[in-house]
């Protein structure tokens, strides 16, 4: 037992934590004002701004014998026998100091930098700062220099360096550098080989200030204004955290959530700058029913009896599972297909791969599947059918017996049919689709149906290495749009609204896979396999 | 016959004259208000169609056109029969207390008509020997126009004001008929002309000799009349509208003619009784046998008094806060009931005794009935002085089991 | 809260003594009071006969305008601090890079909905700038509710109605060259 005291308050840690004094005051709820610390990255202790008081005690005397000068806490391992204290007010002035040396240089331009409301210079001047500016007041001015992926604002930088060391050690690509000596230093790239990596959008998060612009988000939003939803990147198989921002049903940016079992502090560019897909006006935004050539728009309140009779008079009926239903979505259309046929035939709809896994020197990994629940879609199918048909399977059967009815969910984010296939589907009676964009195969449909973006359903997604995740919704679907879930949970007949997180006890109980998921699922996801395993 | 026509033509001259003062009288509300809070009021609507403004005297013709323009909404949620009934019986029963209430005292012709009464009289129903029971009986169902128009209208608040308007208006009628009480015994009538000519003829008025039933009456008809400071039935801040929250258009404007047409009554019925009615002293006269002039002077003199009453009224309205539910019920059976009692203890035992005793001690009689009347007031006050019977602090008072929490 | 607060200050009613309790004098304060105020001079001012004259037109809260810079432009950055002020949300404010070399931001578009404006004036207050500041023009009408939601540039136009009345409340800095750090660039 390692046995800590910060400010006066006892606190014990496993002999194998090995904290840092940042760390170890979180634990006993002291923040520790930090810029250039970050747990993902190497310690440099540069900015000076977590320095605290330190001492050790002596293990034979029992006496305190504190260090003269100050410590940086990033840099301060916390051992047995630590005594940090963070609240003197030595500590305090240090602190101001550090502020002030800072904001020497700070063209505050806070009005018009998108990182205000959210920046720690900010933050860490209203809590610890001087009231006063003691020095003479500089002109404004902001250097703004293209460096790539991402915009510099070259007055604006603190020199944390937390960027440069990202580029090392997490990318690997070595972009950044500081450049000059002393008042002079700057962060900048060499000439002709700008910032232009796969996880390039990250040093926009990691920039304590508002030093790195985001150029897709550049000047369009302040950061108050946005509201975050805790959710699931759809882009690949990685199923990485995130958080989706939004004001007023329209998404801003997508951030990585803090997930140590997944993407620990990191998410791609594909998946950060992956949404625009969710307003995109080329959309399916209403559902359609074809007869003949006849295409006419249904009132979503009559469709679902219209449905379950026009499916219920067909005959043989199959389902097409695609990877990109949440796994409650995937049990409910099951679930409804066992319904009105009950030798339905339930098959997974085709899984996008595109290249190969990327993966960076700082272990993060680009998977080359790009769809989020293969293997939930997977489990469910198995445990209803018992086996696992592909799409091809059954365009065999197509050809050799022919069905009445085909349900088709799609939720693709790219094009993913081509003309003869949706010609072979078509064949059925009442061919009903489900799909974000408009295809060969909604062409067909009988009944086309818009689907719900990543954003905007609620669920569970399980990844590669299943670790099931549930995704809240972030923005409300446009008005002609119905989430796969609540039509599903209609056409089912059941009770009340549909709520992901009662789905997915029911999918717990039903099915082994998903037991664990029954006590409900955190922020950071539940890991499967530790179920199979046993 | 004819006396048929006669009755049906005074009601339709009292109608259209209330009706116009009803109108005008808002105007002069709203003047007042506004001089009372420092702005000039309404001044701008003259002449319809022209730019001629008149010191705003087209203002009660707008207002009343709103009224009958404005959507007349009956909500989905009130009971149809009733809420209709409600603002009916209230203005019929306004409107039905005039009949024996004089607006003037004679005509000195018949207009060469053989079959009128002998002298046409001003008032409706001349000679109604119930005249003031008439009065209260009538008044007194409008006390259903308030309570069924809070019922039928299903909302909380019209609730509550028709019930605070129950309350009240039959609190304040038991000290209300005992400051008249002392009016009748003195004149030995109902009959209001009679309490009139009574008065002219002693040129001795009610107020004078009998000044606690005047407060008193005073007062309730105040309450009754349901005007600040006791329009607790309707107070704005707390209940909305009272009891007619829920109504708009003509239903309103029924409501709010029939509130103005009590406070007519009232006004008239302190004149009448208190102050001499149609006399004033080398003026009027005081007999039935009249000329043209003298006739018109006499109408003109009591109505001009009752002008002066309503005046006061409006006045009131802005002078005084309004009172409290629990000071308001205090009032009337703490203060009014005791005080009324004893003044009619004292009239009846000084009616008994008086002559006897102003001519044991020399004095006229109605100079001994007035040193007493003032008297009984004075002891009345000094009583009220002592024993503080309304002051009541019902507010959160910090207990001793609080204190000792406290420290 | 409770009876127990310890915040709560327990006031006593003052007592009213044998002269208050006739009421008497209670009875004649309010009478007086109305009647003085009867009489009295009316501080109506009658409005189309007459106008009104402010008499500092700089702290009256009328009409919006937005401000120019010496150079005519408009001078707002685009920040959203009025709109995140604004206590009615009438404010909307669409942002975008400047166009010119010395500014990095401006309002693609800027619009007060004035019928939805409370006048409140915050909106002058939370300006970095000075660009946004409330005039004295208070008889503002209109014949729709369309007509009331003014755009940039008929805020740019009040500006241009009014900046000669009524001067910019903090008049702009001058210009700064700006500072050589030195460094690459």
């Amino acid at each position: 037992m390692i046995h800590i005291t910060i400010d006066n308050r006892p606190l014990e840690l496993r002999d194998d934590e090995r904290l840092n004094c940042i760390e170890a005051a979180r634990r006993v709820g002291i923040e520790i004002p930090h810029y250039c610390w970050h747990p993902g990255l190497s310690v440099v202790a540069s900015c000076r701004m977590c320095l605290i008081e330190y001492g050790m005690t002596n293990q034979a005397t029992g006496q305190v014998e504190m260090m003269p000068k100050l410590v940086p806490a990033c840099q301060t391992p916390a051992v047995d026998g630590s005594v940090v204290v963070t609240n003197s007010v030595k500590v305090a002035r240090a602190r101001a100091m550090v502020e002030e040396g800072l904001l020497l240089d700070h063209p505050i331009d806070c009005p018009i930098c998108d990182k205000a409301g959210e920046c720690l210079l900010q933050d860490y001047h209203f809590q610890y700062g001087q009231d006063e500016r003691r020095a003479d007041v500089r002109p404004f001015t902001s250097r703004r220099r293209d460096i790539g992926d991402v915009t510099l604002f070259v007055d604006r930088c603190i020199l944390c360096s937390r960027c440069v060391r990202f580029v090392r050690e997490v990318s690997g690509t070595s972009e950044l550098y500081v450049s000059g000596r002393g008042a002079h230093e700057e962060i900048d790239v060499v000439e002709g080989f700008p910032l232009a990596n796969n996880l390039s959008g990250n040093v926009v998060d990691l920039c304590p200030v508002g030093a790195l612009g985001d150029k897709d988000f550049l000047y369009k939003q302040r950061v108050w204004y946005l509201k975050r939803h805790a959710a699931v990147c759809t882009g690949c198989s990685a199923g990485c955290s995130i958080w989706i921002e939004e004001n007023h049903d329209r998404i801003y940016r997508l951030k990585p959530r803090e997930n140590l079992a997944v993407n620990r502090w990191w998410i791609c560019n594909e998946g950060r700058y992956g949404y625009p897909h969710v307003h995109n006006p080329e959309r399916l935004l209403l559902p359609r029913r074809r007869e003949g050539d006849t295409v006419t728009t249904p009132d979503w309140t009559k469709l679902p009896r219209e449905l379950g009779e026009r499916l219920r008079g067909a005959g043989r009926m199959a389902a097409v599972l695609s990877p990109f239903l949440t796994v409650e979505e995937a049990f409910l259309l099951c679930q409804y297909a066992r319904s009105i046929d009950p030798e339905a035939v339930l098959v997974l709809g085709p899984v996008p791969v595109v290249g190969e896994d990327e993966v960076f020197p700082g272990g993060f990994t680009i998977r080359a599947e790009k769809c989020p629940n293969r293997r939930g879609v997977e489990e469910v199918l198995l445990a209803s059918s018992g086996g696992l048909r592909t799409l091809e399977s059954l365009l065999d059967e197509l050809d050799r017996l022919p069905f009445g009815a085909i349900w088709v969910a799609g939720g693709y984010r790219q094009p993913w049919i081509d003309e003869p296939t949706a010609q072979r589907l078509a064949r059925a009676d009442v061919l009903v689709v489900q799909d974000l964009f408009p295809s060969p195969l909604s062409e067909l449909a009988t009944y086309a149906l818009p689907s719900a973006a990543f954003a905007e359903r609620e669920g569970s997604y399980v990844n590669y290495a299943d670790q099931l995740q549930t995704a809240a919704r972030g923005v409300r679907p446009p008005a002609g749009v119905r989430t796969e879930g609540s039509l599903l949970w209609e056409l089912l007949s059941r009770e009340r609204m549909y709520r992901a997180s009662s789905v997915l006890e029911d999918v717990a109980r039903a099915i082994g896979y998903f037991a664990p998921a029954a006590k409900g699922v955190g922020p950071t996801g539940i890991d499967l396999r530790a179920n199979l395993l046993a | 016959m004819l006396f048929f026509f006669e009755t049906l033509i005074k009601i339709a001259l009292l109608i259209a004259g209330l009706m116009t003062a009803a109108a005008y009288l808002v105007l002069v509300e709203r003047w007042m208000a506004a001089w009372i809070q420092d702005r000039v009021g309404p001044n701008r609507v003259g002449v319809p169609l022209t730019k001629i403004r008149l010191f705003g005297l087209g203002q009660p013709a707008a207002d009343g056109g709103k009224f009958f323009f404005k959507e007349e909404f009956t909500p989905g949620h009130v009971d149809r029969a009733l809420y209709f009934l409600g603002p009916m019986i209230m203005l019929t029963a306004a409107l039905a207390v005039f009949a024996v209430i004089p607006f003037g005292s004679v005509l000195p012709t018949r207009f060469g008509v053989e079959g009128l009464s002998e002298p046409i009289r001003l008032v409706v129903a001349p000679g109604m020997a119930a005249g003031l029971v008439y009065v209260f009986a009538v008044n007194g169902l409008a006390v259903y126009g308030a309570l069924l128009s809070g019922w039928a209208s299903n909302n909380k608040y019209s609730l509550l004001g028709g019930l605070r308007s129950a309350a009240q208006l039959v609190s304040y009628e038991l000290p209300l008929g005992l400051g008249i009480l002392g009016v009748v015994l003195v004149a030995g009538s109902l009959d209001l002309e009679t309490i009139i000519s009574h008065q002219a003829q002693s040129g001795a008025w009610n107020f004078m000799l009998q000044p606690l039933g005047f407060v008193i009456f005073f007062v309730a008809g105040f309450a009754e009349s349901g005007r600040l400071p006791f329009d607790l039935a309707e107070s704005e801040q707390e209940l909305v509208g009272g009891y007619h929250t829920e109504y708009s258009g003509v239903k309103l404007l029924m409501i709010m003619v029939s509130e103005y047409l009590h406070m007519f009554t009232a006004s008239f019925l302190i004149v009448i009784l208190f102050f001499g009615g149609w006399h004033f002293w080398g003026l009027t006269g005081s007999s039935d046998v009249v000329t043209w002039p003298v006739a018109l002077l006499r109408v003109v003199v009591l109505l001009g008094k009752v002008l002066l009453t309503i005046l006061f009224f409006m006045v009131a309205r802005w002078s005084w806060p309004r009172f409290r539910f629990d000071q308001l019920m205090g009032l009337a059976w703490k203060v009014m009931l005791p005080l009324g009692l004893l003044n009619l203890v004292v009239l009846a035992v000084w009616m008994e005794y008086g002559r006897a005793v102003a001519e044991a001690t020399g004095l006229s009689y109605l100079a001994a009935t007035a040193a007493v009347g003032w008297g009984t007031l004075a002891v009345a006050w000094l009583a009220v002085v002592w024993f503080a019977p309304s002051a009541s602090d019902n507010r959160p008072q910090r207990s001793p089991v609080v204190q000792e929490v406290c420290r | 809260m409770k009876p127990n607060d310890p915040d709560i200050r327990w006031v006593k009613e003052p007592p009213m003594g044998p002269t208050g309790k006739t009421y008497l004098s209670l009875f004649l304060g309010g009478f007086t009071t109305t009647l003085k105020h009867l009489v009295s001079k009316k501080k109506t001012i009658p409005f189309p006969d007459r106008h009104y004259e402010c008499p500092d037109p700089l702290i009256y809260r009328g009409v919006h305008r937005l401000n120019r810079d010496d150079q005519g432009r408009v001078k707002c950055v685009a920040c959203f601090l009025c709109s995140t002020a604004c206590p009615a949300y009438c404010i909307d404010i669409v942002a975008a890079e400047s166009p010119w070399p010395d500014r990095e931001k401006y309002p693609e578009s800027f619009t007060i909905d004035e019928l939805r404006c409370i006048y409140c004036g915050m909106c002058e207050e939370a300006c970095p700038v000075d660009a946004i500041e409330l005039t004295s023009l208070f008889d503002l009408s209109g014949k729709s509710r369309e007509e009331m939601i003014f755009d940039k540039e008929k805020l740019l136009a009040v500006y241009d109605m009014t900046k000669d009345a009524e001067p910019r409340r903090t008049a702009g800095r001058p210009p700064t060259p700006p500072r050589d750090t030195g460094g690459p660039s």
